[in-house]
């Protein structure tokens, strides 16, 4: 059996600028200048990404929010209308099923955004728990289209065809606005470390393209001035590794608990119950045995790449889930997983690339002076 | 010639590999085709086996890596390694602006060449073949 291709709305222009690749069974934009300008273009003004592949589902009832605090581990009731967290969610095990962003739209009422990998496994788990809860979870990934528009100019470039004041939009808030006028959803959030938004084109289902279309040709224009970048998933891969956010499947997945991903800044055990609750206060109190950390390389020369060793004087001590050539830095960068007595920053290490050890340095996320660029630097 | 978007010069022998080979006194030079360098795309890292190595023709000679792939580079023939473009460990985007010129890889001495560009495609060959790929 074959199956075919999914596709988005924006296909045909993808296919008309771009090299394509399939991810998560979607034939989607890998890159269309290439990904070093348009990595580039997001640090220094910016750039847009079509990422309607990406899981999309709302969540309502009156007991939406206890539901959503059952099956992910942040803490959902600290959320108020049109705010934002950063989340996951956990098998039994404390496993980490996904990393997403929940938003509160109104009052019993969220919209989960998940990883595109995920996104049957995603609903199937959410649904199937949402019974006892008696809450409603509705997958909406074929009605809206997602785009990303990330950089120091992100905001000056929507606020040009926005309807609304965006400045008032902090971040990890949401808000709406009539954007190219069309109905949109925007969030202050991103997977590249800049300050931007992600953007929904509500009521845009697939079988309607234009309002995608029309959105995303606005967006080009009034970016012009800022010689904005449309980005594929190459540059969306080496910002989110520059920035040191985790890609499902590569860095976490169900045998890695968030404690062990450094995201123990998402799992509030203070919460009465949820899922995985147990295994993660029981592996809190023994220690983790390894953790998440950034590499830096120190040396021109080859590049880290997934599942190479981690070596340290004579001792394996851990091995990398994703790594790269750095467009911003010009030297290799990767995340790498650890044992916790060696997960210190400015700790002197080596990658085995091909047989040869390379040295490297523990370095802190993000691994870019934050100074200088992503959503914190100095204005 | 150029076929399709790639530039196929004559008077080089290819490999399906997408190296090429140019015949140059006694000694041969070796690099990557357009077209390797077109699908690679923005090269970032190169590495040829030291001068001195004796190398295999089809055997892995080397490593380019682009941002996000890492591809072994196999040798188009059989000898000795007697020269390797230092110019691309500072340039390796070299390969990009220039894979048939500034870009070549090595110098190679070669025992039997004929023996070798028998098991080589010449430029109509090669041409047919990126045809094929790309259909």
């Amino acid at each position: 059996m074959t199956t075919q291709p999914k596709t988005t709305h924006l296909y045909s222009y993808h296919k008309q600028h771009a090299k394509l690749t399939t991810f998560a069974e979607f034939q989607m934009p890998l890159w269309y200048k290439g990904i070093i300008p348009e990595h580039l273009a997001v640090r220094n003004t910016v750039g847009i990404f079509d990422i309607t592949h990406m899981g999309r589902a709302i969540i309502t009832g009156p007991n939406a929010q206890a539901f959503l605090n059952h099956v992910t581990t942040n803490d959902v009731s600290t959320l108020t209308p049109l705010t934002a967290q950063y989340t996951t969610i956990c098998n039994q095990n404390g496993g980490i099923k996904d990393d997403l962003i929940i938003s509160q739209l109104e009052n019993n009422k969220y919209f989960a955004v998940y990883n595109a990998a995920n996104r049957q496994k995603d609903l199937n788990w959410l649904q199937q728990n949402a019974t006892t809860f008696n809450a409603k979870v509705e997958d909406v990934s074929g009605q809206i289209a997602m785009f990303a528009v990330q950089g120091p100019k992100a905001e000056a470039t929507l606020q040009k065809i926005a309807d609304t004041d965006l400045t008032k939009i902090e971040r990890f808030k949401c808000g709406w606005t009539r954007l190219a006028d069309r109905k949109t959803f925007l969030s202050r959030t991103g997977y590249t470390g800049e300050d931007g938004f992600e953007i929904f084109i509500w009521d845009t289902p697939l079988t309607k393209p234009e309002n995608a279309t029309t959105a995303w040709n606005a967006i080009l224009e009034a970016g012009k001035e800022f010689k904005i970048e449309p980005c594929g998933l190459g540059a969306r891969d080496t910002l989110r590794l520059e920035a040191g956010m985790c890609l499902y499947g590569n860095d976490i997945d169900e045998i890695t608990t968030p404690l062990e991903a450094s995201l123990s800044f998402v799992v509030k055990l203070k919460k009465e119950t949820f899922i995985g609750k147990e295994a993660l206060v029981k592996q809190k109190a023994e220690g983790i045995k390894r953790k998440r950390i950034g590499i830096r390389m120190i040396e021109k020369g080859p590049n880290p790449r997934p599942k190479q060793e981690v070596w340290k004087d004579n001792n394996k001590i851990g091995y990398t889930t994703s790594g790269t050539f750095s467009p911003l830095l010009e030297c290799g960068i990767a995340m790498a997983y650890v044992s916790t007595e060696h997960a210190i920053e400015g700790g002197m290490v080596s990658v085995k690339i091909r047989d040869r050890l390379q040295k490297a340095e523990i370095a802190k996320f993000p691994l870019y002076d934050s100074t200088k660029y992503g959503y914190m630097r100095e204005k | 010639m150029r076929v399709l978007d790639y530039e196929i010069p004559d008077k080089l022998y290819y490999s399906k590999e997408h190296e090429w080979l140019r015949l140059e006194n006694k000694e041969i030079v070796i690099g990557i085709t357009d077209y390797a360098q077109k699908q690679l795309h923005e090269i970032v890292y190169v590495e040829v086996q030291k001068k001195g190595t004796e190398i295999k023709q089809f055997q892995t000679m080397g490593t380019v890596e682009s941002v996000k792939s890492v591809s072994d580079i196999f040798s188009p023939a059989t000898g000795k390694i007697t020269q390797v473009n230092t110019e691309l460990s500072d340039k390796p985007e070299l390969l990009n602006h220039d894979p048939y010129g500034n870009g070549w890889l090595a110098k190679v001495e070669t025992t039997d060449p004929k023996k070798d560009l028998a098991k080589l495609l010449t430029p109509q060959q090669y041409a047919e073949y990126i045809k094929s790929l790309e259909e």
